[in-house]
């Protein structure tokens, strides 16, 4: 059913008068006004967002700074499953997130971090997944979207850059890169929306 | 009679007094009017025995596939000479009877399935049944030798609303998990067990009742070795009235103690002692094929019966279970299938669902002749109304959440981190419990400030002397432990587009990672 649902809302599919625009997906405001035009409003919630690429530490969990800060300003959670490298609190702190909301989930067994992703995302006082997945098999995603559909969380999944060739249930997928001071988003797959620009999106990395 | 004032429906109180009194305004409404039979009297405080007999536990233990519905079944006990010990409703029509010799029975049978009788196995379903029946009373007995199930209801009466109600419960519950119960009401467990076995509708409360239900009974009906039966009958008793009326000291003389204990037994003068049914700290459930069963389609009206015990257990211990294990009995071997829910849960049809879903993915590797449910962990008490709860309001509970996190990755593998006022940045933060997190005085202290905003920690390692430069600012501070820093903090872009937060020791001059930036 999902899959139709996928289909149909295809933004190259025309369903004739009225039924073309697909229900928009809620979303947050990602701070920045040239991705918010892309991502049509932010980053959407209650779908799962990849972000690929490589290597960890190029500006990518910053970018999200925004949004993070919105949450814990609603007094909600943001977790953090397998980072690669332990959270500076302060440092989160000073960018207006709340440090008593930044929980750390270590985990290293693939099977381990979708799991926690899925009881993460079913919690109603999550509000932003961000997850570090080192495999390039998109088969668990599917749980994991179905537990994202049933909450309004954001939800981002860090993958490698291989994940790119991999089919995935990803609502919005964004390939990431550092260039100079500035990091080039390149949406690959966007559900139900146009990737309107060719070009990708550049964020100055010492805007933030 | 006395009548005591605290008896709970205040038969000695004038009418609309007891109602109004302000002592029963936390209790359920009571009913409008009184039954005049003295089934509502004030029993509360005597015992009441409620006696559960399953005749055809053996029958009804095995699960019988779609097809062998009509085909005779017969299971035998084991002994010298094989004698039938139950058999369908296909073999009793054809003239097949509990007791008759096995060569009698196939003499009449048509290509009848044969079973033996597996007493362990049946020890062991009456258990998992008075675990189920726990829910009723605290006090159960289970009797394995006779299939037979005693509890004590009389202080459970009041909750049910009478002997009638409770009853049909018991039998409902019995029955939805498929099993074919008779249940006997008395006020002494000896009379219980008689009015169960003959299937007697009189439920004798009181002492005169309970002789009157039992006089015109034979004497046959009497747990009494036949020699007994026969000496009875030969001074010229028929009926248990009979035997009653007897003085007991001549009864003594004659045939010893064994008989006016019964009789005391019987009418409650003497107590009889009762052991307590204390269920297994990790429930398991069980149930054996008529026949092999070869897709898993098949397994799924018998799984569904299993979860039924399951969930009956369950709330029978106010308990409820996160993960199952399934094992599929072949031959030789067993196919263990486990499965783990976020959510702790107890209901059958829940269960159900995802194990269906399990099974359609699953290719049997051998036929399967049996199913056991083994429960790997019970979880306490309050979880299931809870669940209740959070259902409704759409919230889950908050320290079950974070445990079930713990309990799959490790007690250290979920944490926190509270901010401290030391000024390196590595000191600058705990790990803290997740229970309690410490008030947060200020704001980030000036010297933290000075090492800039940084998102990434790193435990401090060697790093090559970078390129272009954005400094941050110079931090000095640690002389007071001992631990004397000076470091010129700095942003750089390494070659692989990494932000790396470095620093510059003023002491040794050499450059450190301390994390990443972004």
């Amino acid at each position: 059913m999902s899959a139709l649902e996928e289909l149909l809302a295809h933004p190259r599919l025309w369903r004739g008068r009225g039924t073309g625009t697909p229900a928009a997906t809620p979303t947050r405001p990602s701070g920045f006004v040239q991705l918010d035009r892309a991502l049509r409003g932010g980053w959407p919630r209650g779908q799962l967002t990849e972000l690929i690429g490589a290597p960890f530490g190029c500006g990518e969990t910053r970018m999200l700074l925004p949004v993070l800060a919105a949450c814990t300003r609603e007094r909600r959670r943001i977790m953090l499953v397998a980072p690669p490298a332990a959270p500076w609190i302060p440092g989160w702190r000073q960018l207006g997130v709340d440090p008593e909301r930044v929980f750390v989930i270590r985990a290293t067994a693939e099977e381990d971090i979708v799991w926690s992703c899925e009881q993460i995302l079913r919690h109603p006082k999550t509000g932003a997944l961000l997850a570090w997945l080192h495999g390039n098999r998109s088969a668990p995603l599917r749980r994991l979207r179905l537990a994202a559909g049933a909450s309004d969380a954001c939800a981002f999944l860090y993958r490698p850059p291989a994940a790119a060739s991999q089919p995935s249930p990803a609502h919005l997928r964004i390939r990431w890169r550092a260039n100079g001071d500035r990091l080039h988003l390149e949406v690959i797959k966007f559900t139900g929306g146009r990737v309107a620009e060719d070009k990708p999106v550049a964020i100055r990395r010492d805007d933030y | 009679m006395i009548i005591e004032p605290e008896t709970p429906f205040g038969q000695g109180l004038p009418k609309g007094a007891g109602s109004a009194s302000p002592q029963f305004a936390l209790l359920p409404p009571m009913p409008p009017e009184r039954n005049p039979e003295p089934e509502s009297a004030p029993v509360s405080a005597q015992p009441l025995w409620l006696a559960v007999e399953l005749p055809h536990l053996a029958l009804d233990a095995l699960v019988q596939t779609g097809s062998a519905a009509s085909k005779p079944l017969v299971i035998t006990e084991d002994s010298a000479r094989p004698r039938v010990h139950d058999a369908n409703r296909a073999a009793r029509q054809a003239g097949v009877r509990p007791g008759m010799a096995l060569a009698d029975a196939l003499a009449v049978l048509n290509a009848a399935i044969v079973l033996d009788y597996a007493p362990e196995a049946i020890r062991q379903h009456l258990q998992t049944l008075a675990a189920v029946l726990l829910q009723f009373t605290d006090h159960v007995c289970p009797e394995p030798e006779e299939r037979r199930i005693l509890l004590e209801i009389g202080r459970s009466l009041r909750l049910f609303q009478g002997t009638t109600a409770l009853e049909a419960r018991v039998r409902d519950t019995l029955r939805r998990l498929g099993y074919t119960p008779r249940i006997g009401i008395a006020r002494t467990p000896a009379a219980a067990r008689l009015l169960a076995h003959l299937r007697h509708p009189a439920r004798p409360l009181d002492r005169d009742m309970l002789r009157r239900t039992l006089s015109p009974l034979p004497l046959t009906v009497l747990p009494l070795p036949a020699a007994d039966i026969t000496a009875l009958h030969g001074i010229g008793m028929e009926r248990i009235g009979d035997l009653l009326r007897l003085p007991r000291n001549d009864l003594t003389l004659r045939y010893g103690a064994r008989l006016p204990e019964l009789v005391d037994r019987l009418l409650g003068d003497r107590p009889e002692p009762m052991p307590r049914f204390h269920p297994p700290e990790t429930p398991a459930f069980h149930l054996e094929f008529d026949q092999e069963v070869n897709t898993t389609g098949a397994l799924r009206f018998p799984l569904k019966r299993l979860l039924l015990q399951l969930e009956q257990t369950l709330r029978a211990g106010n308990h409820c279970v996160q993960g199952l294990e399934l094992q599929l009995q072949h031959r030789d071997t067993t196919t263990r299938l486990t499965l783990e829910r976020s959510q702790p849960g107890s209901r059958a049809g829940d269960w159900l669902e995802l194990w269906n879903i399990r099974l359609s993915r699953l290719e049997l590797p051998a036929p399967v002749r049996g199913l056991r449910l083994a429960v790997p962990r019970l979880l306490p008490t309050g979880a299931d109304p809870a669940e209740l709860f959070n259902r409704l309001e759409g919230t889950h509970d908050e320290p079950g959440f974070l445990a079930r996190l713990r309990a799959r990755l490790g007690d250290d593998a979920v944490l926190r981190y509270a901010p401290t006022l030391h000024p390196l940045p590595e000191e600058a933060q705990a790990t803290c419990s997740l229970e309690r997190f410490p008030a947060l005085t200020a704001a980030t202290t000036p010297a933290q400030r000075v090492a800039g905003a940084s998102l990434w920690l790193c435990p401090p390692q060697p790093s090559a002397p970078p390129g272009p430069l954005e400094w941050l600012g110079r931090l000095e501070g640690g002389w007071w432990t001992g631990n004397d820093q000076r470091r010129d903090y700095a942003v750089t872009t390494d070659r692989q587009g990494r932000l790396c937060w470095i620093f510059r020791d003023l002491r040794s001059g050499q450059w450190r990672l301390q994390g990443f930036w972004g």
